[in-house]
């Protein structure tokens, strides 16, 4: 049961219905924005919705956390973003 | 806004064993429950039930929340999960909502009564490197292992303090990782006279830990005690931790054994989870365990807030059981108030239980060091270069340096106005109580921390929420009451 999504525009095969921050640290993609100030990598920590790490962008909506969604066939993800909330 | 009429009886916040069990109780005898938590799934951080693909799948790890879960829908217990309280209205009691993912709407939920069941999360002290990607919390680790069956990495190491780090390393064991070592910051393992008398009077829960003991023995996992993370550093990518240096608790500032690692995963115990319930005016209190402040509750969960209770651990740490038992309680008092037909449960009983699972939860003091004061010791120690302020990028050197300018005792609202130390995206849930323990002098951190952290304000939004949806809410302009100037001591 899997589903295909999009990360950065490149298509991806996930688990249906795992984590979106699973699938992703599945797939090798532990750094999942750039933190604003630093220009450095940042990637999940808490995994329960508490520190924002892993915020992305899921089809258009910005500063969606990764650890709190499940993967859904056709899923666009956009990492890479500032932490600008 | 004041005259808003209730959309429920009784609204939850938090759907994990407190929650639930508070939910399907009350809505059992007849009242309208609505959960809201912005999970996927209900079942809270203890049962973190996968989703409905992966339990096709066969991926379940604790079957007695799938259970739970289904009793409070069968009563009737209306779950909103994928929903986030990010604020309470000028009312005091109705809350903001929004959906974690899809259009950015906002919502607003009122019940007669407010349950805050929040649940906890990990403590972490900051420490260099502690903000490269594959440094995780342990418990970040077991939700991948038992609800996505992903291990978090292939060359681990665990460090902190407590119980938690033992079944973690063991779920990763299972994934066929190579689980570096365990560095667990006390020295519980040589058990002392006093925690063997402690642990032998809870010889189910003791047989637990032992049974974790012997598959990390299996394993051939080392566990260091007396060791912390000194400095973690990144792979020759730099995008991710590829080794950690290890020290001495008491003297983390000289590297022992440096070791080669893809992830990092930290855990220094557990915190309530309380800005919801600062905001809905909760006083606070110092938590005898850890001496961090915490919501205030009684024993029947009461806030001393009309028709607002807190069950579980967001008034404090008990584990899952006791968390339950806090369900039971928080709804018996409800339904007492409702004057509810049937019986619900005898109170001294339901009392008794909750005691003897709290009695459990403070055995592990005796044989974890407490696990606050080990985090304060260990930030008024972090070198001046370590960023403390991870969403903000503040320095312990920064946070020093502001304190000493703001006088002695320095007032943590003044230096974090100065650094913007906890003043970032993840509303300070990550640092706050190192910058706390920072402005104070080393030696009185002890017995001023918890004063100083009782200062911090809790503001909205308390989740992020995007500003089209706060827009499309008619919120009044005044700020909301919280209890920040409350404190019990």
């Amino acid at each position: 049961m899997t589903a295909r999504i999009t990360v950065d525009g490149a298509a991806l095969t996930a688990q249906r219905g795992a984590t979106l921050a699973a699938a992703l640290i599945a797939a090798g993609r532990w750094s999942l924005r750039v933190h604003p100030l630093t220009g450095q990598p940042r990637g999940p920590l808490c995994g329960m919705g508490v520190c924002l790490e892993c915020e992305v962008t899921v089809d258009g909506r910005e500063g969606t956390r990764a650890c709190l969604i499940h993967v859904v066939d056709g899923m666009r993800v956009r990492t890479g973003g500032g932490s600008g909330s | 806004m004041s005259g808003r009429p209730p959309d429920c009886d009784v609204a939850v916040i938090g759907g994990g064993p407190a929650g639930l069990t508070a939910a399907l109780r009350l809505a059992t005898a007849g009242l309208s429950v609505v959960i809201v938590d912005e999970q996927p799934e209900l079942g809270g951080q203890y049962y973190r039930r996968p989703s409905p693909a992966m339990l096709a799948r066969g991926v379940d790890h604790r079957p007695a929340g799938g259970r739970l879960i289904a009793a409070a829908r069968a009563a009737g217990v209306d779950c909103r999960t994928g929903t986030s309280v990010w604020g309470v209205d000028d009312d005091g009691r109705t809350l903001l909502t929004c959906p974690v993912l899809g259009p950015a709407t906002a919502g607003t939920l009122k019940g007669r009564y407010v349950v805050v069941a929040t649940g906890a999360y990990e403590r972490l002290v900051p420490f260099p490197g502690w903000d490269l990607p594959g440094v995780t919390t342990a418990g970040f680790a077991q939700h991948l292992a038992a609800a996505d069956g992903v291990a978090v990495g292939q060359r681990v190491l665990l460090a902190g303090s407590g119980p938690f780090l033992l079944p973690v390393a063991c779920s990763l064991l299972e994934l066929g990782v190579s689980v570096v070592g365990i560095a667990e910051a006390g020295t519980p393992y040589r058990i002392s006279a006093r925690g063997a008398r402690t642990a032998a009077r809870f010889p189910a829960r003791l047989a637990e830990l032992a049974g974790y003991a012997a598959r990390l023995a299996r394993g051939r996992v080392p566990v260091w005690q007396d060791r912390v993370v000194a400095r973690a550093d990144a792979d020759e990518t730099g995008q991710r931790v590829g080794s950690v240096t290890l020290a001495a608790t008491s003297e983390p500032g000289r590297p022992l054994v440096t070791l080669g690692v893809d992830t990092l995963c930290v855990g220094l115990g557990f915190r309530p989870q309380s800005e919801l319930s600062r905001l809905l005016g909760c006083a606070v209190r110092p938590d005898p365990g850890s001496g961090e402040m915490v919501p205030f509750a009684d024993a029947a969960g009461r806030s001393g807030q009309p028709d607002l209770y807190l069950a579980g651990e967001a008034a404090g740490i008990g584990g899952a059981r006791r968390a339950m038992a806090d369900g039971e309680v928080v709804a018996a008092a409800i339904l007492a108030r409702e004057g509810a037909a049937g019986s619900p449960g005898n109170p001294k009983a339901l009392a008794r239980r909750q005691a003897r699972r709290q009695r459990f939860a403070d055995a592990l003091t005796t044989i974890y060091p407490a696990d606050g004061e080990l985090a304060r010791g260990l930030a008024v120690r972090l070198p001046d270069e370590a960023r403390v302020c991870r969403c903000e990028v503040v320095t312990a050197g920064q946070i020093r340096a502001a304190a000493a300018a703001v006088g002695s005792p320095a007032d943590p609202g003044a230096v974090r106005a100065l650094t913007r130390a906890g003043m970032g995206p993840c509303q300070g849930r990550e640092c706050l109580a190192t910058v706390a323990a920072l402005c104070q002098a080393p030696d009185k951190a002890a017995a001023d921390g918890r004063v100083a952290e009782s200062h911090a304000i809790t503001r909205m939004p308390v989740r992020p929420v995007p500003l089209a949806a706060v827009a499309a809410l008619s919120v009044s302009q005044s700020p909301p009451s919280h209890g920040s100037g409350q404190v019990i001591s």
